[in-house]
């Protein structure tokens, strides 16, 4: 799906949000160290900034039970010396991660379910909510795009929250790419990245992580028309049921809102329609001929 | 706009027709080599960034494969302006297949741009509480002034209050494509080019001023190298700060007075030494070295009925308004006027074209307007265009009229030869006339020399 066509972007001017995932129970057992890992992102962001002087670039991270805002390069301080940029990123980065984990351990009591999933809804809804912003500012502003950096599985309670997100990105004509750094594949990502027309990646090997992102996620939006980017070879579109957020194949879905569920309910518990049916184990004879 | 785009590239194709060697010079400046980098196509960008940290060479032909079908001529576009700047290398290898390699010195600088970030080329003074340093608007204004007082003195010398320090066969230089004096004794006019000249981007003009300034460096003792380089680097100062003049070369001291003249710098006085402060006019320069359109504020409203409001104070903005349309008022922060035919003729005897006249408008349309599609009512960027087309409702081929043949088959005759040769224009064979164009006049003489 082409970007939005419109006079108000400029050409070669892009806006990226980056969402950087910083689960510690997958960074922890991941094979990639999250220190090497930085040093892949980093570099990929200055030469975001280095292509054309008026990107802009933000980090945000993905945390656990939290998300929050790292870095703004349009904040006006961020020129100048790289150096102590680089250092005020690591050290928020720890600074989120330790606050993250403390309203982690909070909620949970004593922190004895772990929390394997990161709040990738709430990463997205920051980052819909920072377009929106940029959007609202003036009539010239950068074309935005969105790229996840993604490792920890999906979470399936998240999915209603995603699909949202994903949807209203689509609405707004922003594309979200995924770069996948864990070792399976996210169903909701491949689902993003299909539905608002990004570029979905899991590379093969991640010490030449910064190749991959330079190689697939470097380029704006309009010239993305010309380059031969990367698909994925199938989409996952299995959903997740609306009562127990199990991933299922084949469901219940209620006529009016279209929530999807595994077992037969009498009520829907989206839109409260009543269903006035005949319970599922009698068969209706449909005998016409 | 694409005016922009023929300016600037004509300073990159000035930087890629440096020999090979001082080109290789230039590229040992980090700042240089990111300016470049950001002038190149995008593509091209994306090229650089894949082959950054590759240090084998790469084969053309898997280079072509990142791009779809669709993209090839872009691409070709992208890997010539890489080989005209020298920042690919071709390699032949031994099978005769060509592939390229990046230039070293590029490859080193922008490794280590983005390990450890780029850095400013020198270090602001520190704050002197004698030395009292202009604000962000304040130097705006200075810059905007500075170019104004430039521009008017360039197109009319009379109308301007003071002038700037240029010597009289620096202004000459400038104004060699854009003003002839048609007698010596009569104010000189501006030429075609001089119009299209006034109706560019400030970023587009300055492009123009610094190539015709930099061509002309070599007579007046400076290498175009070095002013280059001068003036790439000048960009990635900051806004706002002051510099040492101590820092910067002999020709570099002599380019700092003449920029402080356009309004890219601003020249103080401090307590031991020289300052200067760069203003947005120089930041912006490396922004404008690709086709990005610059980001002012517009400041002219058309309405269908075609008058025309502009909220500008500045005596430019109303000399240009004036080439293409009827000033009625001048307010003291507007201006109206009207677009007319008479205006419109006008403009057209002097060169302008509607689509020139019709993209002004645009790109400087009042930000209330401008977020309106279109930004100018269709019925005037129509009208325009007619008008225009007006002027060309009659095309001329110089041609001969042959009448009074004594006989219908030499009429015959001489239409055919003329038709042979795609020549004749038109017949009537009552009359027996025919008229032919110029060219094949001598052949027709002698056809019928010989039909007799």
């Amino acid at each position: 799906m082409a970007s939005a066509p419109s006079k108000l972007y400029q050409d070669d001017v892009s806006l990226v949000v980056a969402l950087l995932d910083t689960n510690p129970f997958f960074w922890a057992a991941a094979s990639l160290p999250f220190s090497e890992f930085l040093h892949h992102v980093i570099p990929f962001i200055n030469s975001l900034l280095l292509l054309n002087q008026l990107n802009r670039v933000v980090l945000i991270a993905t945390g656990t039970s939290s998300c929050g805002y790292i870095f703004d390069s349009g904040d006006g301080n961020a020129s100048g010396n790289s150096n102590a940029v680089c250092s005020g990123i690591i050290k928020k980065l720890e600074d989120f991660v330790g606050k993250d984990s403390k309203i982690g351990k909070g909620s949970n009591g004593d922190g004895t379910r772990p929390a394997i999933s990161s709040l990738l809804s709430g990463s997205l809804s920051l980052a819909l909510c920072y377009i929106q912003r940029i959007f609202r500012s003036g009539t010239r502003h950068p074309q935005p795009r969105i790229l996840c950096l993604q490792g920890s599985p999906d979470g399936p309670e998240q999915y209603v929250a995603v699909m949202n997100s994903i949807f209203s990105a689509q609405r707004l004509m922003i594309p979200i790419d995924s770069c996948i750094v864990g070792a399976q594949h996210s169903a909701f990502l491949q689902q993003a990245s299909y539905i608002t027309g990004g570029v979905y990646l899991k590379p093969q090997q991640l010490d030449g992580l910064f190749q991959f992102l330079a190689a697939a996620f470097a380029t704006d939006l309009h010239s993305r028309n010309f380059l031969r980017l990367p698909k994925p070879a199938g989409v996952d579109f299995r959903a997740s049921c609306f009562c127990h957020k199990k991933t299922i194949d084949m469901g219940y879905v209620c006529s009016v809102c279209l929530s999807i569920f595994c077992k037969y309910h009498k009520k829907c518990s989206t839109c409260g329609s009543e269903f006035n049916q005949v319970a599922p184990d009698s068969t209706i004879p449909d005998q016409k001929h | 706009m694409p005016q922009v785009r023929i300016v600037a590239r004509n300073f990159m194709d000035m930087v890629a027709a440096l020999p090979a060697a001082k080109l290789d010079k230039l590229y040992d400046s980090s700042f240089i080599c990111e300016a470049v980098l950001r002038s190149l196509p995008p593509l091209a960008k994306k090229y650089v960034l894949q082959m950054l940290f590759l240090d084998s060479p790469l084969m053309a032909k898997s280079m072509e494969e990142w791009v779809l079908p669709d993209g090839l001529s872009k691409h070709k576009v992208a890997i010539d302006r890489l080989l005209q700047l020298r920042v690919f290398m071709e390699v032949n290898d031994r099978k005769k297949e060509p592939s390229y390699k990046m230039n070293q010195k590029f490859q080193s600088n922008m490794q280590k741009y983005l390990t450890t970030g780029g850095t400013v080329p020198r270090e602001p003074m520190p704050l002197n509480a004698a030395v009292r340093l202009p604000s962000v608007g304040e130097l705006e204004t200075y810059a905007m002034e500075q170019w104004e007082c430039f521009l008017l003195q360039l197109i009319n010398s009379s109308q301007v209050d003071k002038s700037t320090s240029f010597s009289s066969s620096m202004m000459r230089a400038f104004q060699r494509g854009l003003l002839n004096s048609s007698r010596d004794n009569e104010a000189p006019r501006l030429t075609e080019n001089g119009f299209q000249f006034l109706l560019m981007e400030t970023n587009a003009q300055l492009w123009y001023i610094i190539r015709e300034y930099i061509s002309s460096a070599e007579e007046r003792g400076m290498d175009p190298t070095d002013l280059i380089s001068f003036l790439l680097e000048l960009s990635f100062h900051t806004l706002g700060e002051a510099y040492s003049v101590n820092t910067l070369t002999e020709v570099q001291r002599l380019a700092i007075k003449d920029l402080a003249d356009l309004g890219l710098v601003k020249y103080l006085q401090g307590r031991k030494e020289g300052l200067f402060m760069p203003t947005k006019l120089a930041t912006n320069l490396s922004v404008s070295l690709s086709d990005a359109s610059s980001r002012k504020e517009g400041f002219v409203v058309v309405e269908t009925n075609f008058r025309m409001y502009a909220y500008s104070t500045s005596r430019l903005h109303c000399e240009i308004l004036r080439l293409f349309s009827r000033i009625e008022y001048q307010l003291p922060n507007l201006i109206v006027g009207a677009i007319t035919k008479e205006s419109l003729y006008n403009a057209f005897e002097n060169g302008i074209t509607a689509e020139q006249i019709v993209s002004f408008l645009q790109q400087n349309a009042h930000p209330r307007v401008a977020e309106k599609m279109p930004s100018v009512p269709e019925n005037v960027t129509d009208q325009i265009r007619l008008w225009e087309a007006d002027r060309n409702r009659v095309e001329m081929t110089p041609s001969h009229l042959y009448e009074d043949f004594p006989s219908k088959d030499l009429f015959e005759a001489c239409c055919d030869f003329a038709r042979d040769y795609g020549c004749l224009l038109w017949q009537d064979t009552k009359k027996m006339r025919l008229i032919v164009k110029g060219e094949l006049h001598q052949q027709m003489r002698d056809f019928l020399r010989g039909q007799r």
